[in-house]
């Protein structure tokens, strides 16, 4: 690989990945291993797994954008967390693996004219992605949060599954340790030559008679600097990477078709102690998948309170029993839109969804559907975290929970945000890039992470941004053309 | 394994004269029917409805009464003592003169006739209930699953949610009780207000609201009253409810379509249905009731017609597995049987 035609700046690199997380950390460790020379920046710290104790606030503070506060605009407005770190929501997720279903990617492909997006060969990147993060199941018995959902789930003849995760056993740590990107895809990569420099935030792309020529990038100490490269791909995540290309001029179909697991909570009490703060259930009820989902939410007591502080009057002095409870979620696939705008002069973008009136009967009736869970769990109490919420403690309860609930009365929340720059055949007249993940209008500019995920998959999204990542990174290194059609 | 128990030497039946009611009553009652059985006894609210039970069913001992007088049911269970009585409890009011019968009737009466029957020490009863106290799907593509978190459906939903925890109290008391579930039903000795549905769809004027792709479960009456026996006989934890409907639910735009097509294939002239009504308009009607029932009030088309653009799907597998059901009907096959029950009484569709 030859550095002729490279731009000339303050750093170069042949390739230059923008973002650390599930769509970066392959893309650098693949091209890294191919012989390229690649240089990743990612906006957040480098932080080891487990310097930091999993779902705590602190790691909120650290690893989190904004310390966890990040606000689509709406109404209601939807709260969402993005992952800021080296490794991305890798580092920070619940670590559950879902194969994307075969029949979503070949509505995929048929929908959005994906003719190279080949079901089985996906299948076999992800047999690959399993072995290199170790995915498996529990080793032992699930905790009792996880329990509950079994349990619940089993009574009412729902569809349940124990979900296999990233993560290794053994006796020095036998909760577990998070094969997340710094601990998988990222020492690859560096193992393989590539240079890793957290704490540096791109914020802008120079394109100059079609060709990106820089990004210009600001480091922790407020250095700027310009890097230049022959081959730029972008993988910020779902809102940084449409926001990043925005902010550079790179605008049709870019941050207009956001899209979400809309989720609402609930806390439910049990008549024993059975909270775990640092670690979330792996079991998940997809009777109603892919509209609707069930699972276990972070439970240490501050998240405890949060779940209950929108009824704070009612349930405010149940607190005391948090050792007893546990908040589960119910989680939707949407109907709504949302975009991401860039506004000239603000760091951050601005996030819009709206949710549809199937998508707020869809939140109730889910919400009501996990309150239903949670007493055939053998929950004694349900707290419902909306405005003006009851107790719930028997069947007739429920209904009155329905009866009150409105999308506006609640806290909605998403960790799983994508479709931002979503794949796209030629003729798919909504794509924001090829069928490759290479942006149209400028020659050497990809993403390749959750943007490009067509739709919201209905499971959690990270081993299928891992394997479409991995899947285009190859064809970039096997096409002689690579990016731009100067190699 | 599914294990049923011995016919009862007392059948007692609420609501005689009713749709489903006069169903059974044919079914168990009728001279030569497969289903005969001894020791009816009919509840109908009025004298005059006697003789129809009669005709049906000549040997049954009518007893005119009313759920919501406890003194009535006393009547009713009186002489049952030397045997073992099963009870089918259909009485409700689904369309009520007043707002209040809606709970009355419907919830009251289930109370009474729940506590009657314990006294009487009834070998199980079958509480006809609906799906109304579980609202409507969420989704054009959501099907209710057997056991679904009470969501009612204005007032007559609200009662009818009373009435099941009502059942579900007694059996925490000790009466062996279950839940049959229905949704729309069509059929012999049905209504006027389906023969209205037919004359419409005849006459190509039946109002599809919004894309007539919103799913309805529909149950043939007769796929009900096998749903109803089995639950009476097979043995079950009590407590238990299932959906009693057809094989699945239908899109609208199909059941309307094959209404069309019995009507048709029966003799009649059908005029092809071209009337489509925005989305918006059902909404309006779902307004229209809502606030009418808020203040005491109720009216038959608007509640229909608020109700006509929702999807209401149930799924049967938990029927299927728990009592051994299976719908032998078809909606084409059933509602050509409801036409020519309707020839035959000289009805005119």
């Amino acid at each position: 690989m030859s550095g002729s035609g490279r731009s000339s700046g303050d750093i170069d690199a042949e390739v230059l990945v923008i973002g650390s997380g599930a769509g970066g950390a392959p893309t650098a460790a693949l091209l890294a291993e191919a012989g390229f020379d690649v240089l990743v920046v990612e906006e957040g710290p480098w932080i080891p797994q487990g310097a930091l104790r999993p779902f705590s606030l602190q790691q909120m503070e650290r690893q989190y954008r904004s310390g966890g506060v990040t606000v689509a605009l709406g109404r209601p407005s939807i709260a969402y967390t993005e992952g800021r770190c080296a490794g991305g929501g890798s580092e920070i997720n619940s670590g559950l693996y879902w194969r994307p279903p075969g029949t979503l990617l070949e509505r995929w492909r048929d929908q959005y004219g994906l003719a190279s997006l080949d079901p089985d060969g996906i299948d076999k990147v992800l047999d690959e992605v399993e072995r290199d993060l170790s995915v498996q199941l529990l080793p032992g018995a699930a905790s009792g949060p996880s329990e509950m959902l079994r349990r619940g789930a089993a009574a009412l003849g729902w569809r349940h599954d124990e979900v296999p995760r990233w993560m290794t056993y053994s006796d020095q740590e036998p909760a577990g340790r998070r094969q997340s990107m710094t601990e998988t895809y990222l020492p690859r990569a560096r193992q393989a030559g590539a240079r890793i420099v957290p704490e540096c935030r791109a914020e802008r792309i120079e394109i100059r008679n079609g060709r990106a020529r820089y990004v210009a990038v600001v480091g922790a100490d407020g250095t700027r600097r310009r890097i230049g490269f022959r081959h730029l791909i972008v993988c910020a995540g779902a809102i940084q990477t449409p926001a990043l290309l925005l902010r550079s001029g790179l605008r049709h179909n870019i941050g207009r078709t956001l899209a979400i697991h809309p989720t609402v909570k609930l806390a439910a009490r049990f008549d024993s102690p059975l909270n775990v703060p640092d670690d979330v259930p792996v079991h998940q009820v997809k009777e109603f998948a892919p509209q609707l989902s069930f699972g276990g939410s972070a439970s240490h007591p501050g998240l405890v309170a949060l779940s209950l502080a929108d009824s704070w009057d009612t349930f405010g002095d149940r607190i005391v029993d948090w050792q007893r409870m546990s908040v589960y979620y119910a989680a939707i696939t949407s109907e709504g839109h949302g975009r991401v705008l860039a506004i000239p002069g603000f760091t951050d973008p601005l996030v819009t969804y709206r949710l549809t009136r199937r998508d707020e009967a869809m939140l109730g009736r889910g919400l009501a559907r996990l309150s239903l869970l949670m007493l055939e769990a053998g929950a004694d109490e349900v707290y419902p975290s909306f405005r003006s919420a009851p107790v719930v403690r028997t069947r007739a309860d429920v209904a009155e929970q329905q009866r009150r609930f409105s999308t506006t009365r609640a806290t909605v929340m998403t960790v799983h945000l994508c479709s931002t720059v979503p794949l796209g055949g030629a003729r798919d007249q909504r794509r924001g890039a090829d069928e490759w993940g290479a942006i149209p209008g400028v020659s050497n500019v990809a993403v390749n992470d959750a943007s490009l995920l067509p739709d919201a998959p209905g499971v959690n999204p990270q081993a299928t941004v891992m394997a479409l990542a991995i899947r285009n990174v190859r064809h970039f290194i096997e096409s002689d053309r690579f990016l731009d059609g100067s190699s | 394994m599914i294990e049923r128990r011995s016919i009862p030497d007392h059948t007692v039946i609420t609501g005689g004269a009713g749709w489903l009611g006069r169903a059974l009553v044919s079914r168990l009652g009728s001279p030569g029917s497969e289903g005969l059985r001894r020791g009816l006894r009919v509840l109908v609210r009025d004298e005059a409805d006697r003789r129809g039970i009669m005709a049906l069913a000549p040997e049954a001992n009518v007893v005119v009464g009313d759920v919501t007088r406890p003194r009535d049911l006393t009547t009713l269970f009186q002489g049952t003592h030397d045997g073992v009585v099963d009870v089918v409890h259909t009485a409700g009011v689904i369309h009520p003169e007043r707002w209040s019968d809606f709970d009355a009737v419907n919830a009251g009466g289930t109370r009474n006739v729940l506590a009657a029957a314990a006294l009487a020490g009834v070998r199980r009863l079958v509480h006809i209930s609906s799906n109304s106290p579980f609202g409507t799907n969420p989704d054009i593509g959501d099907t209710f699953r057997n056991d679904e978190p009470y969501d009612p459906y204005y007032g007559y939903g609200l009662s009818k949610m009373h009435a099941e925890v009502h059942v579900r109290e007694a059996v925490e008391r000790g009466l062996d009780a279950v839940m049959v579930r229905p949704p729309w039903f069509y059929g012999p000795f049905q209504p006027e207000r389906q023969t209205t549905f037919f004359t419409m769809i005849r006459k190509g004027r039946f109002p599809i609201i919004g894309s007539g792709a919103q799913r309805r479960s529909m149950v043939y009456i007769d796929n009900l009253v096998d749903g109803v026996l089995l639950a009476e006989l097979v043995v079950t934890p009590p407590g238990r409810g299932w959906w009693i409907a057809d094989e699945c639910p239908y899109p609208l735009a199909e059941i309307v379509a094959t209404v069309g097509r019995a009507l048709h294939d029966e003799g009649y002239d059908v005029t092809e249905n071209r009337i489509r009504v925005p989305a918006l308009f059902g909404m309006l009607a779902e307004a229209a009731d809502r606030g009418l029932q808020r203040v005491g009030r109720y009216h038959q088309a608007i509640h229909v017609l608020g109700e006509m653009d929702k999807t209401i799907a149930v799924d049967i597998s938990a029927a299927r597995a728990e009592l051994g059901y299976e719908p032998r009907v078809s909606l084409y096959d059933g509602m050509r049987e409801s036409i020519r029950w309707c020839r035959a009484q000289g009805i005119s569709l």
